[in-house]
């Protein structure tokens, strides 16, 4: 059995026996077969030295016992690792950042406490997943929508603490920015609420976030000051329609007129998540962009070759419109006549029209369920087996996710940069010169690439020579992530070491106050307890 | 078809209701079933998936490996063996994460197993 780090087995012995008079016997898990459970299964360092293992998991059902285990890790400074539905694969699954912590499970505290239709919010616990939370909605037949991420299994908190995000319209898709008040248990033990939540009584909890002073909910995301045990989000109301359009651009040189209009569409809340693609370079991809790799990247003139040659509009972009029909068409008609009146050649196709909401034949059919709010798992087709990949299927993947400004040469560059850096390590590239970004954060772009995982360390190796050259890379650019796996959370923070790394010594400070123990998720995003922190002043 | 195996597979469900409550439970195995595999696993494949895939993960994957031969949703398998239903859910396979007792408990588990073997041979 793994212990945790400078605890004797007698005191982890100890801190076991403590944790089972909070929860119950049943309730902490530190046989080695239930401790395996909280290996992550697309672990990058799978059966390495250094693959980040629990020593034990401990499940509480409410606040009280959290609190009461909280007193017991400072008691033996034991490290624990909150988790909320432990879904959170290729950043780290049910694993601990810190080898030896004892995971917090929360997936039992699983209460939607209240979910209000008319002023469009729900308030939940950490254990409640995204399919709850929808399946809760959709039986009691309220009118809103929710905003998902691609896999459906995780919890709206554990999301939006590490900054998920999701397809709908911008002000629900990055979904901390969406959260309206939470409650949180501090390293020492004590419950917090933040916004009008801290005014006794209030029942505007959900209504207004600030409250009078500093707002402090973002200390508790992508990091290790407290343990959220509930908190609220902004719902959109359900829309009367949904509608989709595509358009598209026939040179390569128009991507920069096409972003810089989707922008203004974007920020002008008239769509939700635009979705980029070009039809010149769809198809076969060992065709055509093939050939035209073969020497390397092409200039601009060869580009605009291809794209003639094709025959095919270089880009596309997929609009999607939410609300009233009256207004969906209007909204689609204004931004048909803006693309026309500032790209010569534009063209035009209608795509869905949908009323909502969709019955529950149409959601079992429909392909596009994160668009609508609906939770799936179907994303993960796309690692899954394919005929391809029959006889090494990939085990599991490492996302890397980097942000840029929403500009065409910054997707130029970035596209350029991650094919050299695929084609330096040895990687097959998967980027090209017609790669597009996806806009989850509405005011940056995702360059996204999926970096495979297995249980085999030589291949592991390679994909972490990628992910991290990948970093490097990206803040050579000045770009960074805006989430990432535990292994690689270090690299990531050092990029931002502006002023001798004032950001991180700062968090440091407050960690040593809030935490002085370190027993909340050492390690976290970077940021560790006193005793434990190296190569820093 | 896939409507007639639901029917077939309520009317026998219906015949369990009355057994002690401690036995596994195969109509309570078709609702952890439902909860926590059918969106992998299910039989409704939606299109439009990239890379040729056929939309849900877990039935695309195994129509892949098994080429026909062997079915690809789970539900109408005859030869799915208890050890490896366990094994499987607990330590995950390929892309499929491990799933955890406070997910799965290992009563539901069995539940599971129950419902997925019920037409073994």
């Amino acid at each position: 059995m793994a212990l945790p780090p400078n605890v004797s087995a007698e005191d982890f012995a100890a801190a076991l026996t403590d944790f089972a008079a909070a929860v119950g016997d049943d309730w902490v898990f530190s046989s080695d077969e239930d401790v395996a459970q909280y290996r992550d299964s697309y672990s990058i360092l799978w059966g390495e030295p250094e693959e980040r293992v629990a020593s034990a998991a401990v499940a509480p059902a409410n606040v009280e016992q959290i609190q009461q285990i909280v007193r017991v890790a400072n008691r033996y400074g034991i490290p624990l690792y909150p988790i909320s539905t432990g879904r959170n694969l290729t950043y780290g699954g049910a694993a601990p950042n810190l080898s030896g912590s004892v995971v917090l499970d929360l997936k039992r505290m699983n209460r939607i406490l209240e979910v209000d239709e008319d002023r469009h919010f729900a308030l939940v616990e950490p254990g409640v997943s995204y399919f709850d939370l929808y399946n809760y909605i959709q039986e009691r037949g309220l009118k809103l929508m929710l905003d998902v991420p691609d896999p459906g299994w995780g919890s709206p908190i554990g999301n939006s603490l590490d900054h998920g995000v999701g397809y709908t319209m911008a002000p629900f898709r990055d979904h901390f920015g969406s959260h309206c008040g939470m409650e949180f248990v501090t390293a020492e033990g004590e419950v917090v609420r933040t916004g009008n939540g801290a005014i006794p009584g209030s029942d505007g909890w959900q209504d207004y976030r600030y409250g009078v002073g500093p707002m402090i909910d973002g200390l508790l995301a992508q990091s290790n000051f407290g343990i959220v045990t509930k908190m609220g989000f902004w719902l959109m109301p359900m829309p009367e329609t949904f509608l989709t359009g595509t358009v598209m651009v026939p040179r390569y040189g128009d991507f920069d007129a096409l972003v810089k209009e989707v922008s203004y569409l974007e920020d002008s809340f008239m769509i939700g998540l635009p979705d980029f693609g070009s039809p010149s370079a769809e198809g076969d991809p060992g065709g055509p962009m093939a050939a035209l790799m073969q020497n390397g990247w092409p200039s601009v003139e060869q580009l605009e070759e291809f794209v003639s040659a094709q025959g095919m509009p270089a880009w596309s972009v997929e609009l999607r419109f939410y609300g009233p029909e009256e207004v969906v068409r209007a909204a689609w008609g204004a931004a048909q006549r803006r693309f026309r009146d500032r790209i010569p050649g534009a063209t035009f196709e209608d795509g869905y029209f949908w009323r909502l909401p969709l019955s529950a034949e149409d959601v079992a059919e429909n392909p596009r369920k994160p668009e609508l709010g609906i939770p799936a798992l179907e994303i993960f087709d796309m690692v899954a087996r394919k005929p391809y990949t029959n006889d090494a299927p990939w085990e599991g993947h490492a996302d890397f996710f980097a942000f840029l400004p929403r500009k065409a040469e910054a997707v130029h560059k970035a596209a350029r940069m991650m094919y050299e850096t695929y084609t330096e390590v040895g990687a097959p590239p998967v980027h090209h010169p017609f790669f597009t970004p996806i806009n989850y954060y509405s005011r940056a772009y995702i360059m996204a690439t999926l970096v495979p995982t297995w249980r085999d360390p030589a291949r592991n190796a390679q994909s972490r020579a990628l992910f991290s050259l990948l970093l490097d890379r990206c803040a050579e650019n000045g770009w960074g992530v805006y989430r990432t796996n535990p292994a690689f959370q270090e690299q990531a923070v050092s990029k931002y070491s502006y002023n001798n790394s004032a950001l991180q010594r700062y968090q440091e400070r407050l960690k040593d106050s809030i935490d002085p123990n370190g027993i909340i998720s050492p390690g976290r995003y970077g940021i560790w307890p006193a005793g434990m922190r190296s190569g820093r002043a | 078809m896939r409507k007639a195996i639901i029917t077939a597979g309520l009317a026998l469900l219906a015949t369990t209701v009355g057994l002690a409550q401690n036995a596994p439970s195969r109509d309570n195995g078709k609702v952890v079933y439902d909860k926590w595999c059918l969106p992998c696993h299910g039989a409704v494949a939606p299109a439009e998936m990239p890379f040729g895939g056929y939309g849900l993960p877990g039935t695309s994957a195994l129509r892949i490996k098994y080429r026909g031969e062997i079915p690809a949703v789970l539900e109408d398998r005859t030869d799915l063996v208890p050890a490896f239903i366990r094994t499987v859910v607990r330590g995950g396979l390929f892309g499929m994460p491990m799933t955890r007792r406070t997910e799965i408990s290992d009563a539901e588990l069995d539940d599971i197993i129950t419902y997925l073997t019920r037409n073994n041979n």
